[in-house]
């Protein structure tokens, strides 16, 4: 058992691209981990869509045995957080499990808003930041002033910052003796009863689920009975271990130590995160705090294509739900679309990776409709009722108010950029409320409505600012807006699924844009499609996609059908993802056409 | 798969025999088929023998079956001399039983060196000929790559019917590089006075792998092209071409034997480079496709082994029915019901729920016993054929 000031628990905060995985890469190399040969690129990125869009999704741990002389070996237990805006709900689990946190900037490109918010919490939750300038040997380079950017944003002394190379390892083995020093040992009684905190679970097919847990106090053993607190549920501990970053089993994990926990639970729901294991025979009193439960912020409708899939799409969610509390879903039904789910998330990236992942690992065929926020609705009877869908909105006659969520958005921006972003936020509606300059860049904070903020405001923004501005966002409130709800009509017959909701004064453009939109998407087919765009009963614009004059082969020689064949198979691939809605083909994209209204500009 | 066939009476699925020669003067850049440009000379001697060794190797499959249609296509098989032609089709008569009313075409180009020979083919028992004009017009055929004029066209045509042959097809094309409809009614006006038996009017498409596909010409829009179609078949029905096909148009009575074969599902063997076949067998009731070696000289070495088969299939009933579709719905007139079962030995049953689809979807008719496309179905065919996909 290690002693507990040989241990280190910390995660890594870092923007996107700035190398947090390829430092964490350095650290297992150093350490001796892995051979070169097991050494893949970005172990901790385990996910496939992890490594392809080079951005973490899930909290994953790695535990490593660092030798500073023969006598003195560290136990040191990286807990590796996301990146992205979408996730900032899974960084504070991770935090939840650590005293330290690296705070990682790259030299040239400085402070970014997601770091910064992160670093909060990390401070928020009494963690012990440690800066770290990386990338210095970049010629773009600019320590000084990322330094006192970090000192003026963040507010964290960074006199003796430390300066690396994840990539070529310049300055690693220093960081690993400073974090030593620097970030505290955990704290916690080992004679104590166990807890155990469920920092993340998944479900394995062959296994049930595994918990990732940090042991915060007492200790756990293979054959131990432990209990689930939330359910008083008992399970026998069947293998215990560490990531290393392989699974590398133990008989035993004592406090202050991070590992995995498989206890032969088959249910789903059976470990939730945030849950505290304790053992049956000597339960502890009460249960760690565990994490806030995090709402979501933007919501659409998910469709199976082959509504023969709906049972398995049903527990695909269900498993994905395991380990991402922050994904909601319940049953939902549509004219258009028949059965599906509406499914709740923390944002777009958040919404694509769920559909990748459904599409992926449990090989589902999905149709999206577009994305939308949750409103508020005050009735003529002065109740309030929330609304995430919009073809659920009450008849407008019933309607007193529709109120709609406002986020306060936190950019940071070089100043070359400041107008363009400036322009960017009030043609999203945002009204300005602070406006702060730290050496060369801009720290802004506007308040703008969330529906604007979350279909494209951040690829927006990363495009009017060359990829230099970064932000962050938090719910502020429901303000009453004048909103309307605009629905779209396939040959006069009006499509639940692609209705939305829009302020009034931007009602006849976007009708008229969507309209134009779903036009491109809408292969000719045999017949006339008419798209209309309507508040109500007025039409607000439409929009022709002409049959196609005819659809035959004309020449066809007669012995060799095999080409002939390739052609139909081909034209039959091409509308597997659309849905049939009277005679009409839709594809999957124009459900989501709404995302790319005015991004031609 | 069931033995649904009435073993007995295997001639109740007629068999052609298609007789690929893979060579022309100058390969059109529209052209996809198995096609290669004859260099100073080619094996003509050693082809024809090799075809002669190719139809032994093919003879257990269609053991006592007689042969309504012999089509003997290319490439350009009018670059091979009377004499072959006359050896091939001797051989091929001591092998095979050949209908009263048998057909056999001879695909030519309508140059003034092939023209001279007509009369010969006519001698050596080819009793029709489709003529590749494609179009009338210099300034398109220049377009097409032909290596024909107009004049010589008409020529070649005259000789033919001066040949003795009463029975000639004229291929034409239509949307062509910058045509309007006018030009392509003329080139229509231009083939009655011919007076030809059957024209095969075919729009011209973009394939790919062509010249065509890689360096793609200027073709008029849908809204011309559908105009032309739909003038183009307003003056061939008044000028007594029925159209009995997608593509084909014949005067009563002369709907081609061979094509229609194709059209109606029946057997047929390919035999030479490239070549495909379609044979059912009665003893177990399962159907085949096979092709052969494309690559010419690889073919002449292979004729007469069974290794000269590039690929073979047995089909599934799933495919069977597909292609059964496939085929006969291009057919103006459609086909008898009990048709499918005749030609696939397979019940109704098979395709029941999606007949009725197509019909729901107004792109089929079933009226009475016959299996229609209605015209909204010939219109979407490929929609149509669709359905029928698994």
């Amino acid at each position: 058992m290690p002693s507990l000031k040989y241990i280190r628990n910390f995660s890594i905060i870092a923007h996107i691209d700035h190398g947090k995985s390829t430092l964490a890469d350095r650290f297992i190399q150093m350490c001796g981990a892995l051979s070169d040969r097991e050494m893949e690129e970005q172990v901790l990125d385990s996910m496939d869509i992890e490594k392809e869009r080079g951005i973490t999704i899930k909290s994953q741990s790695v535990t490593l045995y660092y030798e500073k002389n023969p006598k003195e070996i560290y136990q040191l237990n990286i807990i590796d957080t996301p990146g992205h805006v979408d996730f900032s709900y899974e960084v504070s689990r991770s935090l939840a499990a650590c005293e330290g946190a690296l705070l990682v900037v790259d030299a040239s490109q400085g402070v970014e808003a997601q770091s910064v918010a992160n670093s909060i919490t990390a401070i928020d939750n009494n963690l012990k930041v440690l800066p770290v300038l990386n990338k210095v040997d970049l010629p773009s380079a600019e320590p000084e002033r990322v330094q006192s950017e970090i000192e003026e944003i963040i507010g964290i002394s960074a006199e003796n910052i430390l300066e690396v190379s994840a990539k070529s390892g310049v300055g690693v083995e220093e960081l690993l003796e400073q974090l030593i020093q620097d970030i505290p040992s955990p704290q916690g009684e080992n004679d104590a009863p166990l807890k155990a905190l469920i920092i993340d679970s998944w479900f394995d097919n062959y296994l049930g689920v595994v918990s990732l847990v940090r042991i915060v106090d007492g200790e756990i053993k293979v054959g131990d009975k432990i209990r689930v607190m939330s359910s008083s549920r008992d399970f026998i501990v069947d293998q215990l271990g560490i990531f290393t970053p392989k699974r590398n089993p133990k008989k035993i994990l004592s406090t202050g130590e991070v590992g995995y926990v498989v206890a032969g639970i088959k249910e789903i729901d059976g470990a939730p995160v945030g849950d505290t294991l304790t053992l049956a025979k000597a339960p502890a009193d009460e249960s760690l705090p565990g994490f806030q439960t995090i709402k979501p912020r933007v919501f659409s409708g998910l469709f199976p294509i082959d509504s023969a899939d709906y049972e398995s799409f049903r527990e695909a969610l269900a498993k994905l739900r395991l380990n991402d509390s922050a994904l909601h879903y319940e049953p939902e039904t549509s004219q258009a679309l028949g059965f599906g789910f509406r499914c709740g998330f923390l944002g777009m990236l958040h919404m694509e990776i769920i559909q990748e992942r459904l599409e992926r690992e449990y090989n589902l065929e999905l149709i999206i409709t577009s994305p939308t926020v949750v409103y508020e609705v005050l009735t003529t009877s002065k109740k309030i009722i929330t609304v995430d869908n919009p073809a659920k909105l009450p008849l407008s006659n019933t309607i007193s108010e529709i109120r709609e969520p406002i986020i306060v958005a936190d950019i940071l921006v070089p100043q070359t950029y400041l107008g363009s972003v400036i322009t960017l936020c009030i043609e999203k509606r945002g009204v300005q409320k602070k406006i702060h300059y730290i050496g060369s860049q801009v720290s802004l904070t506007f308040e703008m409505p969330m529906s604007e903020v979350v279909l494209d405001f951040f690829d927006r923004l990363k495009s009017v600012s060359r990829g230099f501005a970064s932000f962050d966002y938090t719910f502020l409130k429901y303000q009453e807006a004048d909103l309307v709800k605009l629905e779209i009509l396939i040959n006069n017959e009006y499509v639940d699924a692609l209705s939305f909701i829009v302020h009034k004064d931007f009602s006849q453009s976007k009708g008229r844009e969507l309209t134009e939109k779903i036009k491109e998407f809408i292969p000719r087919q045999m017949y006339d499609v008419a798209i209309q765009a309507a508040i109500g009963s007025k039409i607000l614009s439409r929009q022709t996609v002409k049959a196609m004059r005819k659809n035959v082969t004309a020449k066809c020689y007669g012995g060799d059908i095999t080409r002939k064949r390739k052609l139909l198979e081909k034209q039959k691939e091409g509308k597997k993802r659309m849905k049939q809605f009277g005679t009409v083909e839709i594809p999957q994209a124009a459900f989501m056409a709404i995302l790319h209204v005015g991004k031609n500009k | 798969m069931k033995k649904y066939f009435d073993v007995n009476s295997p001639s109740s699925v007629p068999l052609s025999l298609y007789i690929h020669i893979p060579w022309c003067i100058k390969k059109c850049p529209y052209c996809d088929f198995n096609s290669h440009e004859a260099s100073i000379s080619f094996d003509e001697q050693g082809y024809v023998d090799a075809l002669i060794k190719d139809l032994e190797v093919e003879l257990p499959h269609i053991w006592g079956r007689s042969i309504v249609s012999i089509f003997i296509g290319g490439g350009t098989p009018s670059l091979f001399s009377p004499e072959s032609i006359d050896k091939l089709l001797s051989s091929i008569r001591a092998y095979l039983n050949f209908n009263s009313s048998i057909e056999i075409t001879l695909e030519v180009n309508p140059g003034t060196v092939e023209a001279n020979r007509f009369s010969e083919y006519k001698a050596v028992g080819i009793n029709r000929l489709s003529i590749g004009v494609q179009s009338f017009n210099d300034k398109y055929l220049k377009l097409l790559g032909r290596i024909h004029t107009s004049r010589e066209a008409e020529k070649a045509i005259s000789i033919c019917k001066g040949a003795g042959f009463k029975n000639f097809n004229i291929d034409l094309m239509f949307g062509l590089p910058s045509q309007n409809t006018n030009d392509a009614l003329l080139d229509l006006s231009t083939a009655f006075d011919q007076l030809p038996t059957h024209i095969s009017w075919y729009q011209l498409t973009i394939e790919p792998n062509t010249q065509f596909s890689f360096n793609p010409p200027n073709l008029p829009c849908d809204d011309n092209i559908w105009s032309m179609q739909k003038e183009g078949q307003e003056l061939l029905k008044c000028n007594d071409f029925f159209q009995y096909e997608i593509s084909a148009y014949a005067k009563k009575k002369f709907a081609s034997i061979h094509n229609t074969n194709y059209w109606e599902f029946g057997d047929y063997i390919g035999i030479g480079a490239g070549a495909h076949s379609k044979i059912t067998n009665f003893n177990d009731g399962k159907i085949e496709r096979f092709s052969r070696h494309r690559v010419p000289k690889r073919y002449i070495e292979l004729a007469g082994h069974s290794d000269v088969i590039a690929h073979k299939k047995i089909l599934d009933s799933d495919d069977i029915s597909l292609e059964f579709m496939m085929n006969t719905l291009r057919l103006t007139n459609g086909i008898p019901a009990n048709l499918f079962f005749e030609r696939t030995g397979l019940h109704m049953n098979q395709i029941k729920k999606e007949l009725k689809y197509a019909k729901d979807r107004g792109l089929l008719d079933l009226c009475g016993d016959q299996i229609v496309a209605s015209s909204h179905g010939q219109r979407y065919l490929n929609d149509l054929l669709e359905i029928f996909m698994k």
